[in-house]
């Protein structure tokens, strides 16, 4: 957009070992989106590689990137990012739908996976008529629709209240425990950064701590 | 499965945005809607001229004094063979009015008697008299006929009585609409009328023709005739020759017009007669109504091009503002044909909705229109308007495929925005 380059990540190597909770904190502008933008296909690198699966992923055309996005990560945002005119279903099955499964099929994932969040008996609702940290959970059921290996999260706290928070954090910490997801968070939040099992501390596009 | 898919998020983002995608609507129902009741029109008047003129026969040619002579484009009157036969001639053609004309004679009628496959040959003399029954007076038109050849030449039936036999005097068989409709009292058969002071009776009613000349006639011997109408023995005002067979028809029209041309000593620049057939004459009408109707559907089809524009407009719109979802859905694993269908089905939509509205509309207009406009007449009786069905599944198709046009380029910006830069959009 600017006519200004910005270097958003520079000297960034890191590695992410399947299975593991990872928190990026970092005041805004220390690149925490970007680098969860790139490790989720949704952006591409200027220069520098990045391996998902030993997949040199920063390669690849846009359909490629689809693909992996569809079947190997689970998007979770800050502003839930829902599809307005879809029922909590309807959001759910999307992803399902856009990987040919079955209508029936999608379905009966979906219904399993939003009763699992606990949004059961709300499964027929806009967005508009669900709270924000119910319309936190039907984003969280459709980054699990398609049983991804990782699920990303871009301050996924950032906009509920601390009780919606903590239940999006406890469903964040089971995925990790009990369902061995690669969990990846953005966020400010050092409730939920002191609860992942590893910390990077961004400043100005480059790694300054680790923990 | 996934074309279904794109289909139902198309078919959820057209309802959830009336207000616009209705508005876009209705400017491609105002395009479909003028094309289908205008082209209806035309169909209705075609069918209405080949009704009218397809009750005169096939298989004859009438021979008439005077030529007219029109440019190329315009509305030609000329004989079949005639025309056809003059048309290498050159431009500088005058017209030749009937008044001034010479009359058909005996001896034009001894030239086309001997040509091959003419059946029969009927001179005829008509003009306008006053006709009374019951104190009651009408101009009506008469036909001095040869009533042997008439009798076989006739293409409309008789609803009661006979034809006219050789030797009959004081006798006519009437058209259908003077026997119904000239008099307060309806005419009869065995009726007694007086025209122009000599009594007549009628010995036969002809059935409702297609053709409007023969409804409004009233027909008798040619010696009755020419004393009613004061012409003169000899001559004719027109000639009407049955052929064996349809198919001969050109060849005999161009065969006549040669040895009436050699007999009567004239050129193609000073020709006093016409060969033409209600064939040619109904082809020649019913291509000036289709090239009208293509005319004015070309119109029409000017506001379905701007309706067209508005759905492009409209499709931009809706890109722009379902940037953040294409992003969300991208993120979710859709890929760029997904976007792409998306979208263009809902274009496609509009396209189709939009069709089948307008379709309605024409349909309802041209049902409407001739109760509307029953008080008018246009030249040569009502309008009647035809909707055939090719008319409407062309009308459907073709707004489903300018729909689907306009919305190609929007659809393939949509599918191409980078999924983190979509998602950023506010």
């Amino acid at each position: 957009m600017g006519e200004v380059e910005v270097q958003a990540l520079r000297e960034i190597n890191i590695v992410i070992l399947k299975g593991d909770f990872v928190a990026i904190m970092g005041s805004s502008g220390s690149g925490k989106s970007t680098m969860i933008n790139l490790v989720g296909c949704l952006d591409l690198p200027t220069r520098g590689t990045i391996y998902l699966d030993n997949k040199d992923i920063s390669k690849l055309n846009e359909s490629e990137l689809a693909q992996i996005r569809g079947r190997k990560i689970g998007f979770i945002f800050q502003q839930f990012n829902l599809i307005q005119n879809l029922t909590a279903l309807g959001n759910v099955t999307l992803p399902l739908e856009f990987q040919e499964y079955s209508p029936e099929e999608a379905r009966q994932i979906a219904m399993r996976l939003l009763t699992a969040v606990g949004l059961g008996e709300r499964m027929y609702h806009l967005p508009m008529q669900l709270s924000g940290g119910q319309q936190q959970r039907v984003a969280i059921a459709r980054a699990l629709s398609n049983n991804p290996d990782v699920i990303l999260a871009d301050e996924p706290t950032g906009n509920l209240d601390s009780k919606a928070g903590s239940d999006v954090i406890n469903l964040l910490e089971d995925l990790w425990k009990k369902n061995g997801k690669t969990v990846i968070v953005v966020t400010h939040d050092a409730q939920l950064a002191q609860r992942a099992r590893r910390m990077i501390q961004l400043k100005d596009g480059q790694i300054v701590g680790k923990a | 499965m996934r074309l279904q898919k794109c289909f139902e998020l198309a078919l959820n983002i057209l309802i959830h945005s009336k207000l616009r995608s209705w508005l876009t609507i209705i400017g491609i129902v105002i395009g479909v809607g003028a094309i289908v009741s205008i082209v209806s029109i035309g169909e209705g008047a075609q069918a209405s001229v080949q009704e009218r003129l397809g009750g005169l026969g096939a298989d004859i040619i009438t021979v008439s004094p005077g030529f007219q002579r029109a440019s190329n484009g315009g509305f030609r009157v000329l004989g079949g063979g005639g025309g056809r036969g003059a048309a290498g001639g050159d431009g500088e053609r005058s017209a030749t009015p009937a008044k001034s004309a010479k009359n058909i004679t005996q001896k034009d009628l001894q030239v086309i008697r001997p040509i091959a496959n003419v059946l029969f040959i009927n001179g005829i003399v008509s003009g306008k008299a006053k006709m009374t029954s019951l104190a009651k007076t009408a101009s009506v038109s008469i036909q001095g006929v040869d009533t042997f050849a008439w009798k076989n030449i006739v293409n409309t039936e008789l609803e009661t009585g006979r034809y006219l036999n050789p030797g009959d005097v004081n006798v006519i068989v009437i058209g259908n609409r003077i026997a119904k409709s000239v008099f307060k009292q309806q005419l009869v058969l065995n009726w007694m009328v007086t025209i122009k002071d000599k009594p007549f009776k009628i010995v036969g009613i002809l059935k409702q023709s297609g053709a409007v000349e023969e409804d409004n006639a009233i027909f008798m011997s040619i010696t009755a005739a020419r004393q009613i109408l004061d012409k003169e023995n000899d001559n004719f005002d027109s000639i009407t020759i049955k052929v064996s067979n349809p198919d001969y028809v050109d060849k005999i029209i161009n065969e006549t017009d040669t040895k009436l041309m050699l007999s009567r000593h004239v050129t193609d620049k000073t020709k006093d007669f016409t060969v033409t057939s209600p064939k040619a004459i109904q082809e020649r009408i019913v291509e000036a109504t289709q090239t009208f109707t293509l005319f004015l559907g070309a119109i029409a089809a000017v506001s379905l091009i701007v309706g067209a524009v508005g759905i492009a407009n409209t499709m931009f719109t809706a890109v722009l503002e379902k940037t953040k979802e294409i992003g969300i859905m991208k993120a979710i694993g859709a890929k760029n044909i997904d976007i792409m269908l998306i979208f263009l089905f809902n274009s496609g939509l509009v396209g189709l909705v939009g069709g089948l509205l307008g379709v309605i509309a024409g349909s309802a207009i041209s049902l409407a229109l001739p109760n509307l406009l029953s008080g008018f007449s246009v030249p040569g009786g009502k309008i009647i308007t035809v909707l055939p069905p090719y008319l409407l599944i062309s009308a459907l198709a073709l707004s489903l495929l300018i729909g689907m046009i306009a919305g190609v380029i929007p659809a393939y910006r949509a599918s191409k925005l980078k999924p983190v830069d979509a998602l950023r959009y506010e």
